[in-house]
């Protein structure tokens, strides 16, 4: 009971001939140090979803609760959640408008209201967590970094308010595949080094999939399942009648035990799938 | 997120004031309006004031969308209604208090004065809930066209106001999402005093225009890709037609004018 | 005019220089020879920076070159007076479907390109609805662009070009911002007017998956073409992949583990059911 929600329904413009009730009753939560994978066709909720965790909307009804308290609506409540909660938007390198990297890393520990002397030391913990030279890069305008180093400045402009779970909406967006890898690399080592509690929502599941302990699928606003990764992605039809697909190396899995090969399915990584392989070939030779 | 953005005031529908060709809505108006301020019976506004209500029933838009349309006119009203009251003098005296009396004359014209605002601004929502900003631009392009002749670019002002038009939802869910973001580091816009405030705007505009710049960027190279090209002779899909119905309510709007004017009703 | 050449597009000795960056640095694109046939389908990779969507808008007449030529069904680019007819020929999908949408109704946007080809009102309703059947748009057309899903807005933006009857598809990452659903329709309806139509296609992507149907793959990297092939031989070559920092398929990637590991595979296996029919059959034979 780290993190999480209890029959959170929220509308859009509700009274008004527009209402949308975008979430609908969902309950889930999370452990500590969990890293867990939103996933769900475009329109399913999972926007509006993770920003009631960040205290950005409000439940029509329903609570967020947090460390085992639900999280009232009052300012003081919803300032404190945030502080602890870092929500990196999607294609958030958008949303930069300092002159230099230094400012835009500390806009959030200034905000917090800490004095310079500190802020400074978290804009250069940020930087060095996210793995960029802090000396060279920090006086730079943001808008001349490339498009790798520009995602990796936004998760540090979150990550200076030291929070105990991070949430990412599509982080890998507009990333070529080294991009990719390196964002998640970073997220696997955060979350194990820090035990910070990780939330990805993503239409891209071959990378991120190998990395998740927890799966969650809404759709229509609902929460259809729940549960390990590994039991999620073994409800193959069940996801592509969802709209959802697999990652490839288990498609490749599916494959072959549907092709009389007696292997496991619920391998994600290429790494997993070649130990899989290995494993007959082992048999064979002996 | 938000897909509830709505553009204008624009409430969709089938009927026959929807339907009418929106150049001749917007010269019916005029000569409505014309007719509003030469009126100076109180049957004629009356009689108005009930064509409005008629063609309101008949848009079946709710009534309610008119009520909100006429809450920026409450506070002119109710100004309007005090001094009226209070300061024009002649026939009974109603009510007296002190040093204010209220006389009969005051309140007829007060009155008066409010059912015309009404009844204004009860005609203009009857044009802008039934038709699309999109028509209304090419409606109101169509009359700037003589301007073309002193230097002005009338197609491109109007379609300069197509993508103004067509972009605004996208730029209010923008300013939204910019919003939250920054709030969700730690932004406040709320408190402090109001340089304080101004000066928390910079995270938003800083980027809401470097996006809105970005977007017209794109944009134009969307549209040059597919052929646009300024100066250039282009077509409609849907040209203006007019049909019977439009000749009828120009035609009725002009003869109240004229009947109004030449019978000083 | 009829164009003799058997190319649809053709590139010489093309370079392009950004204004404001000297001509020695970096350049863009230098040194492209390039020529594509009729009806072909041409994947387009390279990391983020590689001149990709420079050398699409070359093609489109967007952009001239600073040296040597475009040749459009053998019309230059540079040709002011022929602008109009080289973009028909070419049409262009750009990645954000919001920023390329210009009307304020699906059936307006159709119609743009029409209109500005100042056709007669009649048969631009026409040909809008004849493409709205043909890529199953019809219940759309009177819907705003903002209230569509990712996958529609490209849809629509692939039915505005197609409208105009072009010989070339240009695709800069238009399945970048979709979620599965929305890139297997963007996908398949772009493989389906190839194949039925006959349209050539050029995709910028940076996803290995959708380059595996391509006829051929380019990949550019620092402004140069440095291989291009048929896809099976492009994708295999996961060494020269890795060395530009992109990834193959996951049945590439996994082929080259399991080769490693001794197993006796075919060379070019880019298909996950290539891979799995290959280690199936070799189960079966042990």
């Amino acid at each position: 009971m780290f993190i999480g929600t209890e029959k959170l329904t929220h509308t859009y413009m509700p009274g008004t001939p527009f209402a949308n009730e975008a979430l609908k009753e969902v309950t889930f939560d999370l452990s500590q140090g969990e890293f867990a994978l939103i996933i769900g066709p475009s329109g399913s909720g999972k926007s509006t979803l993770i920003q009631h965790l960040n205290g950005l909307l409000k439940p029509s009804s329903g609570k967020v609760y947090f460390e085992g308290n639900t999280v009232g609506s009052n300012k003081a409540e919803l300032f404190n959640l945030r502080k602890r909660v870092g929500l990196v938007f999607q294609m958030p390198e958008e949303h930069f408008f300092s002159e230099t990297v230094y400012d835009e890393i500390a806009f959030a520990p200034r905000n917090l209201g800490f004095e310079e002397s500190k802020v400074q030391v978290r804009v250069t913990e940020a930087l060095e967590e996210v793995g960029l030279e802090t000396r060279t890069l920090l006086n730079r305008h943001p808008f001349q970094l490339s498009s790798g180093q520009k995602r990796l400045v936004a998760l540090a402009s979150v990550l200076s308010l030291k929070p105990e779970v991070l949430i990412l909406d599509e982080p890998t967006a507009g990333l070529d595949s080294s991009g990719r890898r390196n964002l998640y690399s970073l997220l696997t080592k955060l979350n194990r080094s820090k035990r910070l509690t990780v939330l990805i929502c993503t239409h891209h599941l071959d990378e991120a999939a190998a990395l998740a302990d927890t799966v969650i699928v809404l759709q229509h606003g609902r929460l259809i399942l729940k549960g390990a990764a590994k039991e999620i992605f073994s409800r193959r039809e069940q996801l592509y009648q969802l709209g959802l697909g697999l990652p490839a190396v288990t498609e490749i899995m599916h494959g072959l035990s549907e092709g009389g090969m007696k292997v496991r399915t619920d391998i994600f990584d290429l790494e997993g799938a070649r130990q899989e392989i290995n494993k007959l070939k082992g048999r064979h030779v002996k | 997120m938000s897909r509830s953005i709505t553009l204008g005031q624009y409430f969709p529908g089938q009927s026959l004031v929807h339907q009418l060709n929106p150049r001749m809505k917007l010269i019916s108006l005029l000569f409505v309006l014309a007719l509003l301020f030469s009126l100076r019976s109180y049957s004629g506004l009356v009689a108005l004031f009930f064509i409005a209500l008629f063609l309101i029933a008949k848009t079946r838009v709710p009534f309610r969308y008119f009520l909100r349309g006429l809450r920026p006119v409450l506070f002119i009203a109710i100004f309007a209604l005090v001094i009226y009251f209070f300061f024009t003098s002649g026939g009974i005296v109603l009510l007296r208090v002190g040093f204010i009396t209220v006389e009969s004359e005051g309140v007829r014209e007060g009155i008066f004065i409010i059912l015309r605002l009404v009844t204004l601004v009860l005609f203009s929502l009857l044009l802008t809930l039934t038709t699309t900003p999109l028509s209304l631009t090419y409606g109101l392009s169509y009359f700037l066209k003589p301007l073309r002749y002193i230097g002005l670019p009338t197609d491109e002002v109007a379609m300069i106001m197509a993508i103004a038009l067509r972009f605004i939802p996208t730029l209010m869910e923008e300013s939204q999402r910019l919003m939250r973001a920054q709030v969700s580091r730690g932004a406040d816009f709320e408190s402090g005093s109001i340089f304080r405030r101004a000066k928390s705007l910079v995270p938003l505009i800083v980027p809401l225009f470097v996006s809105a710049f970005r977007r017209a960027d794109e944009l134009a190279l969307a549209m040059e890709a597919r052929g646009y090209r300024i100066g250039a002779i282009r077509t409609r899909m849907h040209e203006d037609t007019f049909f019977p119905r439009d000749w009828v309510v120009l035609a009725v709007a002009l003869v109240m004018l004229a009947a109004s004017l030449t019978l000083g009703l | 005019m009829v164009n003799r050449s058997e190319f649809m597009i053709e590139a010489r000795e093309l370079a392009y220089y950004y204004p404001g960056e000297e001509k020695n640095s970096f350049p863009a694109l230098s040194g492209i020879n390039l020529a594509v046939s009729r009806g072909e389908y041409l994947a387009l990779i390279g990391p983020n920076g590689s001149g990709k969507t420079t050398l699409l808008k070359l093609f489109n007449a967007l952009l001239a070159p600073c040296e040597g030529e475009v040749l459009v069904e053998g019309i230059s680019t540079v040709d002011e007076n022929k602008i109009a007819e080289v973009r028909r020929y070419c049409g262009m999908i750009f990645q954000n479907p919001d920023n390329q949408l210009v009307a304020t109704t699906v059936e307006e946007d159709i119609a743009f390109g029409l209109e500005n080809m100042a056709l007669p009102s009649a048969e631009i309703q026409n040909k809008v609805i004849a493409v709205a059947h043909l890529l199953g748009l019809e219940h759309l057309l009177h819907q705003p662009p903002h209230l569509l899903s990712g996958g529609e807005k490209q849809r629509v933006a692939i039915a505005g070009v197609l409208a105009m009857q072009p010989h070339c598809i240009l695709m800069d990452e238009p399945t970048a911002m979709l979620d599965f659903t929305g890139r297997r329709d963007v996908i398949e309806t772009v493989r389906g007017l190839n194949r039925d139509q006959g349209i050539a296609v050029i995709h910028v992507t940076h996803f290995p998956e959708e380059a595996v149907y391509a006829d051929r793959i380019i990949i550019l990297n620092q402004g140069r073409l440095v291989m291009q092939g048929p896809p099976e031989i492009v994708l295999s070559d996961v060494s020269l992949l890795h060395s530009l920092g992109l990834q193959g398929p996951a049945a590439v990637e996994l082929a080259a583990l399991l080769r490693e590991d001794g197993f006796d595979l075919p060379p070019q296996l880019i298909h996950c059911r290539e891979l799995v029919h290959s280690l199936c059959s070799l189960e079966r034979k042990s």
